[in-house]
């Protein structure tokens, strides 16, 4: 229950109303790995906001907005997979996390269908070159309009003119280039305050990463509107591998002398070691494993209340926490002392050390409402099937949940053969379902499903597909490893989120190898049939326009001047006789 | 149009016929010839990497100093694990994996084979690559008792020891899996249907952490006990099930890795002596023939290729100077190329005869041999069928000077044909048209097909102590039924010579066309098939009993059952052992080597063998 209690609290901390605000959250997880959650969170009354006074909204996303009459938004970078199994619960219950690359949703203001494709691309056209992303190929072919598993988290004033794009980019290689204009875009600019720890070799280093942007209107119960602007980075990161200096990142094997040895072994020695499991939790400090200092706090947020206490770790009270400072600091302790905040200093480095300890009690990891793990079965380049696992851990409630596919077009699924099967029950646990099928070349396949899978349940989702053979310019033009299908999403309705956000989880993306031709012999024909039409449209048009008598037949001329005039004059008669 | 009509008169001409055995012998030369030649430097080319992603030797290795002492201690906790059974080895080993940090999973298996009972426990843990997103994975494996049966406590020891030093590096772009199979073959079967999910539930546990698309599977076996051996080569193993290869580049990958970064030679084929002369790379390449006809697997990598999963293993042979430490850096180095792959291995061959560790021979060298064997058949089929369409009695040639006087007395016995203002003057048996009686030898060719279905179910379905009978019944049950077949004919006074000719013809016509097909998917067995089968096309029906009994016992000696039971003395090998074999190769790996041999190789010898012993009754 510890972790639900730290969550809420957390989130309470974050639901007080300012211009600006960021915290940075930091966990500890198993397996000597290491939860850092930031988010930083902006806001601009509503009015300010038509009227371009922008001041902790950056003026570039802002405009934007604006421009493609873009209401609410959602844009995910992610890298990696939450291993629910070791590390538990999602941060924000999966509510502030992607698919594997790029993912971005939006509700778009217009009249009908057509104009709110026509603003949507204008709209993906845009954050693409502000976020260095490919996010202008999010064409028609890769949008969707979800019905079920997305609900608008804003107040929107009338909610009949929104229109629901979603498009997925699952082969897009989120990297530092997005990373750069996603810290422009906060007010400290990465310079001061919790976001001066994020560098992008450590960032991009993570186990897990997921960086997000959520813009939505919010109004007050008296008629107060106001934009607000979450930005959110969380990561997992290995502790050991981050510790590493940058310029020594080579994992060599350590010097024998400092591996600590099982001497129990019989067999222990000075040439044999068995290496021990480390049971105590390891020491890391803020610089080691960001890489750089905490440049003190943001002049930008709250200088008093629960607002300033921008740095908290989630650790059982036993576990020692030193702060390293010049400046003046102030730690803050919540939730029977498992949650430790702390003001920090202006204008003074910070850091938080932790040593090496041992441990006597764990902290208490939340159980995700489902595990969800999706593969393609079968093998050859004519067909395959995908199944989907998903399973229940809870021992009392059922889980009811929304599982949206999008599907590229060349993946064509068989809808009849779609089965869901839940352990020990011949109960059809499809609610609902919603299909649109592919059009060639125009859109993909776009399936959700409503399901209830019942308490330590196991549901398996299965349908088989063919693979379509694409036309040879449809390939990418670099090298091809097969195409990527984008995550499901997985949307738990029931039991209900605490917020507005809901709760979802998404299974890792699937690799997709279709039948390739090889492109390197197109190539080659090319140039031998180009050598072979060269050298016979020489020889006929050679053949065409020389005339070729023998050496005996020519008219003896005499050469010089004389010869060449004699030549010229017998052509023209030539010519003339003809 | 002048060349057209001499080439329809040249259809009519007796002579004609006479070709097609000369030109199938022709063949058969030419095509066991030009395999002798493939040895040779100007039919063989040197190997090289096609894929430019995959870089091998250029990067640094680290596995050394301290991985060292671990490698040791982890051996010390494989050698204490032999005597343990299945549950307490799969703990120990899940143990050490987990110790690690990673995911780590069992899968039981079970295969009933000849009444035998195959069942162990997979042991596999899943690196989850640090810039992977689970999309693709690569396997690296040590079967707990390698082929011989001896327990790999190097092997896995170094996989264990490898998973601790991979899991420190954050270069990783696929997931990285380390599988400890229970066995050599079944074991990785097992796990390999089930990450497909092509197994059967039953028996097959399925498997609970999965990963992406695998992309490579390298196997090590280095048996070597707690107190290790040090070894002078590798050994790299390549023939997949049912002869299918890996992609040539991850073969020369191997080689260069080894040979050229860490200085240890490569071998291959069980050649362990190699001085690239012609007689060598002849008998590596012969080597690599049987064993790809053959299609068993040949180590853990086999059952990955079916796949199309790229799969060596890397064999410790030999007393020489390199230690565990090299091997472990050789590994590394090759999974450093796999991770360097952009695309699966697609730009190098996989078909290809290996010479030694650094030359080949590509499918278009190679395969005209083969399919010159098979084109010897249908030629003969071919001539076979419009022989059975002709009179038996050749009219004599009228140019031939001999038998003059014969020839007046017959002068009378022509045709006089017109054709618009052409007249022309035939004999009239060159006009005469026989018919052909095709439900005899339809009949024949497709019963002696189906009755091939009775020793392949016997042989993959009986216990394994009845299995010397059986096979001994079979033998002198094959030697005898031609006879008898022959025999029970001739008391109807069946075949007639046209239907004897026919019988041959659609025996040969079904054998050429099977071997030309089976040549492109596995060249070796379509080879190996068409050389023991070349003496069908010279026997023919005779009345002549000396022929017959030559022909008898020439066709008793290629005999199928006969052949195999002296290649396995000839190989010294147990016969129940390689029955075993066969039928576990059957029930666990999909293996179609029978198929061949009693669909395809005994019906066109059963089929040959009634004709010719026919003389001997008539």
């Amino acid at each position: 229950m510890l972790p639900f209690l730290v969550l809420l609290l957390f989130n309470a901390l974050l639901a007080y109303a300012t211009d600006y605000e960021e915290r940075l959250l930091l966990r500890p997880l198993p397996r000597s790995a290491l939860l850092a959650s930031f988010q930083f969170r902006s806001n601009e009354s509503s009015t300010s906001f038509e009227q371009q006074n922008f001041r902790y909204f950056p003026r570039s996303l802002g405009q934007i907005l604006q421009h493609a009459h873009t209401k609410e938004l959602h844009l995910r970078f992610s890298v990696g997979r939450w291993d629910a199994e070791s590390w538990g619960q999602r941060q924000w219950n999966g509510a502030r996390e992607g698919g594997t690359g790029v993912e971005l949703w939006a509700w778009i203001e217009a009249d009908d269908e057509e104009q709110a494709f026509s603003r949507w691309l204008t709209l993906t056209n845009t954050l693409s070159g502000l976020f260095c992303a490919s996010l202008n190929f999010i064409d028609a072919t890769k949008t969707i309009r979800p019905v079920m598993t997305f609900s608008p988290e804003g107040d929107h004033p009338n909610p009949s003119k929104l229109h629901l794009l979603h498009g997925t980019l699952p082969h897009e290689v989120v990297c530092t280039e997005n990373l750069t204009p996603f810290l422009k875009l906060l007010p400290c600019k990465g310079k001061a305050g919790v976001s001066s720890l994020l560098d992008g070799h450590k960032l991009f280093d993570a186990s897990w990463q997921t960086m997000s942007i959520d813009v939505r209107p919010v109004c007050e119960e008296n008629g107060d509107c106001s934009l607000e602007m979450e930005q959110s980075v969380d990561m997992v990161l290995d502790i050991d591998r981050s510790k590493r200096p940058r310029d020594n990142p080579i994992p060599r094997p350590l010097p024998i002398e400092d591996i600590e040895c099982d001497t129990s072994k019989y067999y222990n020695g000075h040439d044999t070691c068995f290496p021990l499991d480390k049971q105590a939790d390891p020491a890391w400090t803020l610089t080691e494993v960001f890489g750089r200092p905490l440049r003190g706090a943001c002049p930008l947020t709250d200088t008093e209340g629960p607002n300033s206490h921008t740095v908290c770790i989630n650790t059982p009270p036993e576990r020692t926490v030193n702060a390293n400072t010049t400046g003046q600091y102030e730690e803050h302790r919540y939730a029977s002392d498992t949650m430790r905040c702390y003001k920090l200093p202006t204008g003074s480095d910070i850091d938080l050390e932790l040593p090496e300890q041992q441990m006597t009690t764990g902290l208490v990891l939340g159980t995700p409402p489902l595990y969800a793990a999706r593969a393609i079965n079968g093998h050859g380049q004519e067909r395959g099937s995908v199944q989907a696992v998903i399973r229940n851990p809870s021992t009392s409630t059922a889980v009811d949940f929304v599982y949206l596919e999008a599907l590229p077009w060349f993946m064509k699924p068989y809808l009849h053969t779609l089965r869901a099967q839940v352990t020990g029950s011949s109960e059809n646990p499809i609610k609902e379902t919603y299909y649109r099928p592919a059009v060639d070349r125009r859109r993909g396949t776009h399936i959700e499903l409503k399901l209830t899978i019942p308490a330590g349940a196991t549901l398996t989702i299965t349908y088989d597909f063919d693979k379509a053979i694409l036309r040879y310019t449809e390939y990418p033009p670099d090298a091809n490893r097969g195409f990527d299908v984008a995550p499901a999403v997985i949307r738990v309705l029931n039991p209900q989120s605490s917020d507005r956000r809901g709760a979802y989880l998404r299974t890792t993306s699937l690799l997709l190898p279709l039948p390739t031709p090889d492109f390197s012999m197109p190539y080659n024909v090319i140039i031998l049939t180009s050598t072979v039409m060269a050298l016979g449209f020489g020889n006929i048009f050679n053949l065409l326009v020389r005339r070729f008598v023998g050496a005996d037949e020519v008219p003896s001329i005499g050469g010089g001047l004389i010869g060449i005039l004699k030549a010229k004059v017998q052509r023209i008669r030539g010519r003339f006789s003809r | 149009m002048a060349l057209l009509a001499t080439l329809l008169a040249l259809r009519k001409d007796a002579r004609i016929l006479k070709i097609p055995p000369y030109l199938s012998a022709f063949c058969i030369i030419v095509g066991v010839v030009w395999l002798l030649i493939l040895p040779l430097n100007e039919y063989s080319r040197n190997t090289y990497v096609s894929e430019n992603a995959l870089l091998p030797g250029q990067v640094h290795t680290y596995f050394t100093g301290s991985e060292h002492n671990v490698f040791r201690a982890y051996r010390q906790e494989v050698a204490a694990l032999a005597g343990s059974s299945v549950d307490q080895r799969s703990k120990r080993l899940s143990e050490i994996f987990q110790s690690n940090n990673l995911k780590v999973a069992t899968q039981k298996y079970s295969y009933q084979a000849s009444g035998r009972n195959i069942s162990n426990e997979n042991v596999y843990a899943v690196l989850q690559g640090p810039r992977a997103d689970a999309t693709e994975a690569v396997v690296m494996m040590a079967a707990w008792r390698n082929m011989a049966g001896d327990i790999n406590h190097s092997g896995v020891a170094l996989v264990l020891s490898l998973a601790r030093y991979f899991k420190r590096w954050s270069l990783w772009s696929k997931d990285v899996i380390f599988l400890i199979p229970g066995d050599s073959t079944t074991g990785s079967q097992a796990w390999v249907d089930a990450y497909h999910d092509s197994h059967s539930p039953d028996t097959i546990e399925p498997l609970s952490i999965k990963s992406g698309a695998l992309q490579g599977a390298v196997a090590v076996d280095y048996p070597a006990g707690p107190w290790g051996h040090r070894y002078d080569k590798l050994h790299i193993m390549y023939d997949g099930v049912n002869g299918q290869l890996p992609n040539l580049d991850l073969f020369n990958t191997a080689v260069s890795i080894a040979s050229g970064q860490m200085g240890i030679g490569c071998t291959l084929q069980r050649m362990w002596k190699h001085d690239d002369s012609y007689q060598e790379r002849l008998q590596t390449m012969l080597r690599g023939m049987i064993s790809q006809g053959l299609g068993h697997a040949t180590g853990p990598h086999s059952s990955f290729i079916p796949y199309h999963v790229d799969a060596i293993t890397l064999q410790t042979v030999g007393d020489g100077w390199h230690d565990e430490m090299s091997l472990g850096r050789t590994v590394e180095s090759l999974f450093r190329s796999l991770n360097n792959l952009l695309e699966h291995l697609h730009q190098s061959f996989f078909f290809y005869l290996l010479l030694q560790a650094n030359r080949f021979v590509s499918i278009g060298t190679y395969l005209p041999s083969a399919m010159l064997i098979a084109m010897n058949f249908s030629i003969t089929s071919i001539a076979l069928w419009v022989l059975s369409g002709r009179s038996i009695t050749t009219p004599p040639n009228p140019a031939s000077t001999s038998n003059k006087d014969k020839q007046e007395k017959e002068k009378a016995d022509v045709t006089v044909v017109k054709k618009d203002s052409a007249v022309a003057i035939v004999p009239t048996k060159s006009l005469e048209t026989v018919e052909r009686r095709l439900s005899l030898p339809l009949t024949f060719v497709a019963i002696s097909h189906f009755l091939g279905l009775l020793p392949l179910y016997l042989f993959n379905n009986t216990h394994e102590s009845y299995l010397d009978p059986i096979f001994y019944a079979i033998l002198g049950l094959t030697g005898i039924l031609p006879f008898a077949t022959a025999a029970i004919l001739q008391s109807f006074r069946r075949p007639t010579p046209q239907e004897s000719n026919l019988i041959q013809c659609f025996s040969l016509l079904l054998l050429g066309m099977f071997l030309s097909a089976l040549a492109t998917l596995n060249f070796s067995l379509s080879f190996l098939v068409g050389i023991l089968t070349t003496p069908l096309t010279f026997i023919r029906g005779t009345k002549n009993k000396i022929f017959a009994i030559i022909g008898s016992v020439i066709l008793a000696i290629l005999n199928p059952v006969v052949v195999i039971r002296a290649a396995v003395f000839f190989f010294g090998m147990d016969l129940r052992q390689v029955l075993v074999q066969a039928a576990e190769g059957w029930h666990v790996w999909g293996l179609w080597t029978q198929v061949v041999v009693w669909l395809v190789w005994w019906p066109a010898w059963f089929a040959g063998s009634v004709v010719v012993s026919g003389g001997l009754f008539s």
